[in-house]
């Protein structure tokens, strides 16, 4: 059985507001120091949903996919040194985008060409752009049943995948015949850490490239709507520290701060 | 023709609070000249909320009920309004962000290759017949200003950037047109939610949150912050480190999962302050950080910040509280 988990390449979403560069002629946001770029921690966790499904099965291979404008070789073979078995990247500048349709495509393209798969795992959304689109438009184009924001996946008779779905107030189980993709939430857990051992073992190993040129079936129309300017927003605040001897001073300080602003009412109106 | 079709999502048997502010986004727009406004209600039993939401004056009022839809079921509710839009074909669908109606509102952009215009904080329509909106990115560190084209549109305005519309005083009584659910065999299956009951007032309704992260270390000291919330008629919120630990429920999760709040005030105790969380709270009006970790995020956002341990800086926060209401 083959899953397959979608990599995004994206900044390191800790990066201070202070260090990112907006490029509004290409319409990227650009990192203003030597800080690595990460694997989109939503697709980190569906690579650990994989893991921890061949953990119950040890038939299963994971092929880690990947479509973006360049990689980071080092940071993306993370994925060998915890346990996948392979890494595809395909690599073009037009897949620096924004726009979620030609990452999607070219992923599409590239899972029919490389013979399919029985589940796809995708982060729920990548932290660059916050679209949350590509794992619907993936499963449009491979017509694969979609079920999302999985805080647990299981797969029952190797042929049927249950998901724990997040909810606001609860969660709720969903289920689905196989080939299907699942897209992850950030509730099922951090990706496990590689042991030295499996590190040294993923050095050695090479990731497949393939040029999107290679892919018989690329093709794309539809467009998300498009980035027209990027700005940092100016949040307007700064922060007053309270300053105190100790503790307990800075508590009763900071209820009489917030008490002499009015930003605290007591015994004023109380919600219903 | 139908112009603005807004999706008044039915949780639980009742009306989504984000319909008030979908009005108020449609509103804006139809008196821009996108057209009449219409409600799609989608659900079993919602006859009641549908009425409701009505209530902001409507040209018409589309319900599809079915048992199906009981469960909020994504593909059978994507498969309802993908059926309405091809009956009604309207110019612009506004669905709410929340987590069923953003899976909705994706789906019906995806099958039928409409432009999504998701996560906005502001939308006009422009000169050239297309819609111009701002809309945070990377977890709110950057604003994009995104333009879409020749519609139709999917508009899911953020949650809480928009007040709420007023339901008309002497609204017009319409009756609902009503659809039946003939849908295309579905893939998916479900089963009946598990839905955990929320303790004393909901985070994102109160004017005063207050809320604890990791750093709190286990479940205990939420009773004190519970203190503390009653003392000003407050809800008690928690980080997604909180709820997965287990040490409160998830519906007290604010932020990316959670909830997005903009209460008045928004007082984080041990919270780090994750982009995952900021996104949820980042709009309240004031916020205030106590956190022992000076390089926190969260005093990034934060108008007033406490550099210290929780255990000593809160009893002593909520003992002065306690002394001024008496």
């Amino acid at each position: 059985m083959r899953i397959i988990v979608c990599l995004k390449q994206v900044i390191d979403p800790l990066t201070p507001a202070s260090a990112l560069a907006l490029d509004q002629a290409e319409k990227k946001i650009r990192v203003n120091l030597s800080a690595p770029p990460v694997i989109n921690g939503f697709d980190e966790q569906g690579l650990e949903a994989a893991l921890r499904l061949r953990e119950a099965n040890k038939d299963i291979e994971i092929v880690c996919l990947a479509a973006g404008g360049h990689f980071n070789t080092d940071v993306m073979k993370r994925s060998l040194a915890v346990g996948a078995d392979q890494l595809i990247l395909v690599q073009d500048p037009s897949l620096d985008t924004w726009d979620p349709y030609p990452i999607a495509s070219a992923l599409a393209a590239a899972i029919r060409q490389i013979g399919g798969a029985d589940l796809v795992i995708c982060g729920r959304q990548g932290s660059d752009w916050d679209n949350a689109l590509t794992p619907f438009i993936l499963a449009d184009l491979l017509a694969l049943p979609l079920l999302t924001l999985a805080k647990r996946v299981g797969i029952s008779d190797g042929k049927r995948v249950e998901i724990e779905r997040v909810l606001a107030d609860g969660t709720m189980v969903m289920k689905a015949d196989m080939p299907a993709l699942v897209t992850v939430t950030s509730e099922l857990g951090a990706l496990r850490m590689p042991n030295v051992a499996a590190r040294l073992a993923a050095a050695r190993k090479r990731p497949r490239q393939i040029a999107l040129t290679e892919l018989t079936d690329f093709a794309t129309a539809a467009h998300a709507p498009e980035v027209v300017d990027l700005a940092i927003p100016v949040n307007g605040r700064s922060c007053t520290f309270i300053e105190a001897a100790d503790g307990p001073s800075l508590g009763s300080c900071l209820a009489e701060t917030l008490l002499q602003a009015g930003v605290i009412r007591l015994g004023g109106e109380r919600q219903p | 023709m139908t112009g603005i079709l807004i999706v008044a999502e039915v949780d639980a048997g009742e009306l989504r609070p984000e319909f008030w502010e979908l009005a108020t986004v449609a509103k804006a727009l139809s008196a821009a000249g996108s057209g009449g406004i219409s409600i799609a209600v989608i659900g079993a039993n919602v006859a009641e909320p549908a009425r409701q939401a009505a209530a902001i004056g409507v040209e018409a009022l589309h319900m599809m009920e079915d048992d199906r839809l009981t469960d909020p079921w994504p593909e059978a509710y994507a498969a309802a309004l993908i059926q309405l839009c091809s009956e009604l074909a309207p110019r612009m669908v506004i669905v709410p962000c929340t987590i069923l109606g953003t899976e909705m509102a994706a789906r019906l952009a995806v099958h039928c290759r409409w432009q999504l215009v998701q996560d906005v904080t502001q939308i006009e329509a422009t000169a050239d017949g297309g819609l111009k909106g701002l809309r945070p990115v990377s977890g709110g560190a950057v604003v994009a200003t995104v333009r879409a084209g020749a519609g139709p549109w999917v508009v899911v305005p953020r949650p809480r950037a928009f007040a709420s519309a007023e339901a008309a005083t002497t609204p017009q009584i319409v009756e609902p047109v009503r659809h039946a659910f003939e849908p295309p065999p579905l893939a998916t299956a479900c089963e009946a939610p598990k839905r955990v009951a929320i303790e004393g007032i909901s985070v994102d309704r109160a004017k005063t949150v207050i809320a604890g992260g990791g750093g709190l270390g286990g479940p205990e000291p939420f009773a004190l912050l519970r203190e503390i919330a009653d003392l000003v008629g407050g809800a008690v919120g928690a980080s997604r480190v909180a709820v997965d630990s287990g040490w409160v429920q998830q519906a007290l999760q604010v932020g990316l999962t959670g909830k997005t709040i903009a209460p008045d005030l928004y007082i984080a105790v041990g919270i780090s302050g994750a982009i995952q969380h900021l996104v949820g709270c980042s709009s309240s009006q004031v916020i205030v950080a106590v956190n022992s970790d000076a390089s926190a995020p969260i005093f990034g956002i934060a108008n007033y910040g406490v550099v210290g341990d929780w255990k000593e800086v809160m009893p002593a926060f909520r003992d002065k509280l306690a002394e001024r209401v008496v």
